[in-house]
């Protein structure tokens, strides 16, 4: 009875073996012990001995074939003796059993049956060809997911950069250079970090995390941080207050005025009502025992609630932020309020006013209206200026701002605003504009998002003067910094443009008396 | 160092030679029909079972490993098959006359000497004391399951099945296994047979085995060891710190009369000419002949011999002489016991060292083979007597692995179901006073022991009743209470032991035991040679014999040169046994000061990243003393850190004192030193008087109020206490002598990160020492964590400190990158 030669174990993990030289040929006489063939794997090179004696009557796998361990290589015997039952596949295998296929015994049955490893990696070829259809698709989607694996490590560049406070960026952040430096300083210095213990605390009082100075290392709001503004906003009371940068803490402790400073009208309209408030119920007995009364909403009330809801809902708004140097006017304001005459009235509001009427002009795009199918240019410049009063927000015009002078546009501003507040305002005059200036700089806001008046279709917001460091040649200088944030519908407009305009704007006002001298 | 022992310039500068005598060589050469005499016929014929039954074995292993099954039996495992097949008869030869009290410690390559032993035992103990060992093991579960699926004959054949079987199954990891299936093919062992453990370190027996003879001369046991290693050791430093620690001549001229005498220990050096495929003569070492070492020990060569292993009667021969001179206590000895591997290293050993026809002659000279032939030959028998004898064992064999295969008879451990199995086994955490049971020998009643007297007039607390600073002279320290709760357990446990360099008559380097070395004995406190390895190697071997070591290594950072007996055998031996061995070791380490960067460093990371081990640091006497007292109390290895800084620190915290009383402090706890709100400091080591420096800068220039904990005990470490102070202070800096990088702060942050992270008002901060060389001792602020750098570390990371400048230390990001970035 002929008997089969097995592939050896050669080790613990090791599965199979791949034949080196084979050397005896069928035919040949073998005794126990004699070296067959050698055979490798990962780790070394082994001889197999013959495991029988007889001749050797058929080799299953030729030089380089790889086989699984403990399976036939070969079959030794007596001369004449049939094989074909112990041959890989064959009627007697297990393998062939089960693969059925009759274990023909031919050549094309002992392929199909080198078993697991062969038939896999016919199915792996399969699977490719198949795959080749779906190719274009799939290249797509490497060459997207490439895209953004490098944009990814750009960012954490970035990142590191920030972490490094630019210096490290400047090293390392090849890929991001200017961009990562740029985040950098914006991160570094930004109201983003707090520490958990901050934000949680936060979360308990109901206080809004970014209201707080930040005082920890790198700019971090730490703890004490959010317990000094809890202190303040508890010290300074609620209802009776008169600038907006509180009403947004107040809403951010849960009187419900939750559009806060980031929204100027309704930053406008969170000082109203806790003025009208004021006036009505606050203090009645029935307000006290109750624990809240209730206010119907005036007709300018509805009005702006409707309005501003109409802006959010139906345009596609949203803001930039940008800051000037705000050297310039404020050197200009010290210098008019040191003469002595009449221009000693003149603010750094009107001086923005008069910034924007005249840059403003250069920019269509943005002194426009929207209308159904139609984009409105304005060749001339009707100034809208938001002005808080006890009703609530209103916004009166400064018809062709761009053709009058500074001081006619301070003297201006002051009457409209007042007419506004004692309501002896024309109506006409809250018509009109055809762009909007929204000033809370007086409040202390950092940025915020202006909402639209459409069909305006942008809006400026002035926000109040911070001090900034930056590079100089003598090491790091502080310089005073005024922040605007345009808000713009980007149905009418892009972001380019829009850009464009802020950047300009900037520039004007930081080369202010140019701009003055420039008429 | 003792000053009995004369060292004599005149004696010393006498010419002379030193002389050698003859090693013998295989002198044994007597056949069977001479031995009959001497060997009843039954003897032999069992010899040549015994010799079977371990070549059954031993083939089984290399076919389920080859081919996947063995005499039909499917089955096979992933863990390792270093067999010792062809060595069987050396085996027999060496456990024939061993007595069930002697013990034996073994390599990666045992099989055979656990089974030849047990198999030994099994035939000299009675019915009764083997039925009581089976039913006493795990509580008779392994015996249970024997008897579910087999009748015995009877008794002596229920050992043998419960010998095969236990052993198989730990080779196969299942819970039958005589460890659970923990230790597995190169672990395994038997303590009732007086079968130790097996060592996967080469050379790793030498110490243990070294330290298991310690306990039984120091606690008057009968019974010797043998420790088997390879020929590839005699390459290893441990193993020849082992050969001189047995055969330290103190034993002779200093010990007491009860405890002279070299330890009872045969070095047993199974020599199969191979160290894996190095061949040790003729490459890979220098001796020639491996008997020839003795010759360099003691004047008395160890009574090197080397002896045939192919003929287990010359084996049995030197076995019934070394035993005599071991019992006239003139140990230890070492056998060179040729022998010859016939399967290769592992089953992936291609042979490539060595020639087919070497294979070939050694095949021919099979002791299976040649014994056999020689037992006919003399007509004790005919051979189809050792015919039958063969099938039955191979039967046995199969109905044994069919058992051990099959899942439904022997399961694994059931990690699905629980998940904790080995979690449980990783310390013993016991309470056990004393290990011993005999009345503790001491030279004179503790009161007498002059430091006793001199701690009765120090004041145990750092301050007077009106707050005046106590001398640091009449101060109760941290020596002192290190050596008050070591002093008191030397007269509670009889088993107690204590060693290292310059223990006994310096006291210690750093005078921890002055005043021990009048109270006790040489046999129960000594000074070790300088052999790091040798000194916790013993102190495994004494532990998990049975007794209690205190062991020294005088400064930390000789910490590498003990470090597999740290890190492999004194941290894994309890869970490898699946808890039947105890550790109750306390290995003292010593973080110096002053003395450079080899003398220097506070290794806690290491110790700490080992598992298995305890590790503690007491900062304050109260810490010390509490901590000594609840290690000496234990049944666990401790790694004991003590700082060089603040030896002579007495207790500046804990009100009232160091109580003179026993007390414990529990492992895991954390000593809340001061109270505070603002901050947490968590420190280690000496790191803590930083810490209340930096604290009290904190309070009087900033209005902080820091709470300052010090972490005494490291594994185990309960957070609770960490936890409760940083939810409620937000911050913490943690600092200690370690250098920064994989310190175990590190550790520390990274939970306290993950455990209080929306507490957190800053990120933990790390306070380290640089990662660099420790440089002399005029730049240490420069070095080592000083106060100011905690405030460095609060102004950067946590809170600016108003009007503070850092100093030489930098914790900004941009430092901390730099620093990363360039791997210091």
């Amino acid at each position: 009875m002929a008997e089969t030669v097995l592939m050896p174990k050669a080790g613990i993990s090791v599965e199979s073996c791949l034949i080196g030289t084979w050397k005896k040929k069928a035919g040949d006489s073998v005794k126990i012990g004699d070296i067959l063939f050698d055979y490798e794997t990962d780790k070394a090179t082994f001889e197999c001995e013959s495991t029988a004696d007889g001749v050797l009557l058929e080799i299953f796998y030729a030089d380089g074939d790889e086989v699984a361990v403990l399976k036939p290589v070969c079959a030794v015997g007596s001369p004449g003796e049939d094989v074909s039952s112990l041959r890989p596949g064959g009627a007697g295998s297990a393998d062939a059993g089960a693969a059925g296929g009759g274990g023909s015994a031919t050549s094309d049955g002992s392929d199909a049956a080198s078993v697991a490893t062969d038939g896999g990696s016919a199915t792996g070829d399969d699977a490719n060809t198949a795959g080749g259809a779906n190719a274009p698709g799939a290249g797509a989607n490497a060459a997207s997911g490439g895209g953004f694996a490098s944009a990814a490590d750009g960012g954490s560049d970035a990142a590191s950069g920030v972490s490094g406070n630019g210096t490290g960026a400047a090293t390392d952040a090849k890929v991001a250079s200017g961009g990562g430096a740029g985040a950098a300083g914006v991160t570094s210095s930004g109201a983003a970090a707090a520490s958990p213990r901050a934000k949680a605390l936060a979360g308990r009082f109901g206080l809004d995390i970014g209201a707080a100075i930040p005082t920890g290392p790198s700019g971090r709001i730490i703890e004490r941080d959010i317990r000094s503004l809890d202190r303040q906003i508890r010290q300074d009371g609620l209802p009776a207050q008169s600038a907006a940068g509180k009403a947004s803490a107040a809403a951010a402790t849960g009187s419900g005025l939750n559009i806060g400073c980031a929204n100027p009208a309704g930053a406008a309209s969170g000082v109203a009502n806790p003025a009208s408030a004021a006036s009505g119920g606050a203090g009645s007995p029935d307000a006290e025992s109750k624990g809240y009364y209730d206010e119907k909403l005036s007709k300018i009330r509805s009005l702006i609630a409707e309005s501003m809801l109409q802006s959010l809902q139906n345009t596609a708004q949203l803001t930039h932020h940008h800051s000037f140097d705000a050297s310039a006017v404020l050197a200009f304001r010290s210098q008019i309020k040191n003469s002595g005459d009449g221009g000693g009235t003149i603010s750094i509001g009107d001086m923005i006013l008069y910034g924007v009427a005249r840059t403003l002009k250069d920019y269509p795009a943005l002194n426009s209206h929207f209308l159904d199918n139609t984009l409105r240019r304005f060749t001339g410049v009707h100034l809208g200026v938001a002005v808080d009063t006890p009703r609530g927000l209103m916004v009166p015009t400064i018809f062709d701002a761009d053709k009058k002078s500074l001081s006619q546009i301070s003297a201006e501003v002051k009457t409209l605003a007042e007419q506004a507040r004692s309501g002896s305002i024309n109506p006409d005059k809250l018509r009109g504009a055809t762009f909007t200036v929204s000033n809370l700089g007086p409040t202390g806001v950092e940025s915020f998002t202006p909402i639209i008046n459409p069909p305006q279709v942008a809006i400026l917001g002035v926000c109040g003067t911070v001090t900034k460091v930056r590079q100089a040649h003598s090491g790091i200088e502080t310089y005073p910094s005024i922040g605007l944030s345009l808000t713009y519908d980007h149905r009418a407009v892009d972001g380019a443009p829009a850009s464009r305009f802020a950047q300009v704007l900037c520039r004007n006002l930081e080369q202010f008396t140019l701009l003055l001298a420039l008429g | 160092m003792p000053k009995s022992l004369f060292v004599d310039p005149a004696e010393l500068q006498k010419s002379g030679g030193i002389k050698f005598e003859d090693i013998p060589v295989n002198q044994y050469q007597k056949t069977i029909s001479e031995a009959r005499g001497e060997f009843s016929d039954e003897a032999l014929k069992r010899i040549y079972r015994d010799i079977i039954i371990l070549r059954a074995f031993e083939h089984m292993l290399n076919q389920i490993k080859t081919q996947g099954s063995y005499n039909g039996v499917e089955t096979s495992y992933p863990g390792p098959a270093h067999l010792s097949l062809g060595q069987e008869s050396a085996a027999v030869g060496q456990a024939y006359l061993l007595q069930p009290e002697d013990i034996i410690f073994g390599s990666h390559r045992s099989h055979s000497e656990i089974l030849a032993k047990s198999l030994s035992a099994i035939e000299k103990l009675s019915d009764d004391a083997l039925l009581d060992v089976m039913e006493k093991f795990f509580d008779g579960r392994i015996l249970r399951s024997l008897e579910s699926i087999y009748t015995a004959q009877n008794v002596k054949d229920l050992a043998i099945h419960f010998l095969l079987y236990g052993t198989l199954c730990e080779i196969f990891a299942r819970s039958n296994g005589f460890h659970m299936g923990m230790g597995g093919s190169m672990h395994a062992f038997f303590l009732p047979f007086g079968v130790y453990p097996n060592n996967a370190i080469v050379g790793g027996s030498a110490t243990i085995a070294t330290g298991a003879a310690l306990y039984k001369k120091c606690n008057a046991k009968s019974g010797l060891v043998v420790c088997n290693i390879g020929d590839g050791s005699l390459g290893c430093g441990p193993v020849w710190e082992a050969l001189n620690f047995s055969a330290m001549d103190q034993y002779k001229t200093l010990w007491g009369d009860d405890s002279k005498g070299g330890l009872p220990i045969i070095f047993n050096i199974f020599n199969n000419s191979y160290g894996m495929g190095g061949q040790t003569r003729g490459e890979t070492m220098a001796y020639d002949m491996l008997a020839r070492i003795g010759a360099g020990i003691t004047p008395n060569q160890m009574h090197a011999e080397r002896v045939w292993g192919h003929d287990p009667l010359a084996v049995i021969d030197a076995y019934r002489r070394k035993r005599d001179i071991l019992a006239k206590g003139d140990g230890p000895v070492l056998l060179d016991v040729l022998t010859y591997r016939l399967s290769g290293h592992s089953t992936s050993d291609q042979n490539a060292y060595r020639s087919k026809e070497e294979l070939e002659a050694w095949h021919a000279a099979d002791p299976c083979k040649v014994y056999r032939a020689g037992l006919v030959n003399a007509g004790v028998a005919p051979d189809s007597v050792f015919e039958t004898m063969l099938n039955e064992v191979e039967e046995r064999m199969t109905k044994v692995c069919r058992w051990a295969a099959d899942e439904s008879i022997s399961p694994y451990a059931d990690f699905k179901k629980d998940y904790f199995i080995i979690e449980r086994l990783m310390f013993s955490n016991e309470k056990t006073p004393s290990f011993g049971d005999a009345v503790p020998k001491t030279l004179i009643p503790k009161e007498e022991c002059s430091r006793v007297v001199q701690i009765k007039g120090k004041s145990r607390f750092a301050f007077d009743q009106n707050g005046k600073a106590v001398s640091k002279m009449k101060l109760y320290n941290i020596r002192d209470a290190i050596f008050e709760p070591l002093l008191d357990k030397f007269y509670e446990d009889s088993t107690l032991v204590s060693y290292g360099e310059d223990v006994r008559d310096w006291g210690g380097a750093f005078a921890v035991y002055r005043g021990l070395g009048e109270v006790l004995p040489h046999s129960r406190l000594f000074n070790a040679p300088i052999s790091e390895a040798a000194i916790v190697g013993t102190g495994v071997g004494y532990a998990l014999s049975g007794g209690r070591a205190v062991v020294e290594l005088m400064y930390c950072d000789f910490i590498g040169r003990a470090g597999d007996e740290v890190f492999n055998q004194l941290s894994k031996w309890q869970s490898m046994s699946a808890g039947i061995l105890k550790m109750p070791v306390v290995l003292r380490v010593s973080v110096g000061s002053k003395y450079g960067a080899q003398h220097s460093q506070d290794w806690t990371a290491l110790c700490t990243h080992i598992p298995g081990l305890k590790v503690c640091f007491p900062a304050t006497p109260y810490e010390a003393k509490g901590l000594m007292t609840a290690a000496l109390n234990g049944t666990d290895p401790v790694v004991f850190f003590e700082s060089q800084r603040i030896y002579d620190m007495g207790e500046l915290f804990h009100e009232g004192g160091v109580p003179e009383e026993s007390y414990e402090l529990k492992f895991g706890d954390v000593n809340i030193v001061r109270r505070g709100s603002d901050l947490t400091i968590l420190t280690i080591g000496a790191t803590l008087y930083k810490a209340i420096a930096a604290a009290d800068i904190l309070e009087e220039k900033y209005g902080l109020s820091a709470e300052v904990i010090n972490l005494h005990s490291l594994v185990p470490l309960d957070y609770s206490g960490i936890v409760q102070s940083v939810e409620k202070t937000g911050r913490v800096v943690l600092a200690s002598d370690a250098c920064a990088r994989g310190s175990f702060l590190n550790d520390v942050a990274r939970n306290i990160t993950e455990l209080c992270f929306d507490f957190l008002d800053a990120p933990p901060v790390l306070v380290g020492a640089q990662n660099w060389i420790t440089p002399p001792f005029e730049f240490d602020e420069f070095f080592f964590p000083q106060e100011t750098w905690i405030l460095d570390a609060i102004n950067d990371k946590i809170v600016p400190l108003p009007g503070h400048k850092d100093t030489i230390s930098s914790f900004t990001a941009v430092d901390q990158l730099r620093r990363a970035k360039a791997g210091v």
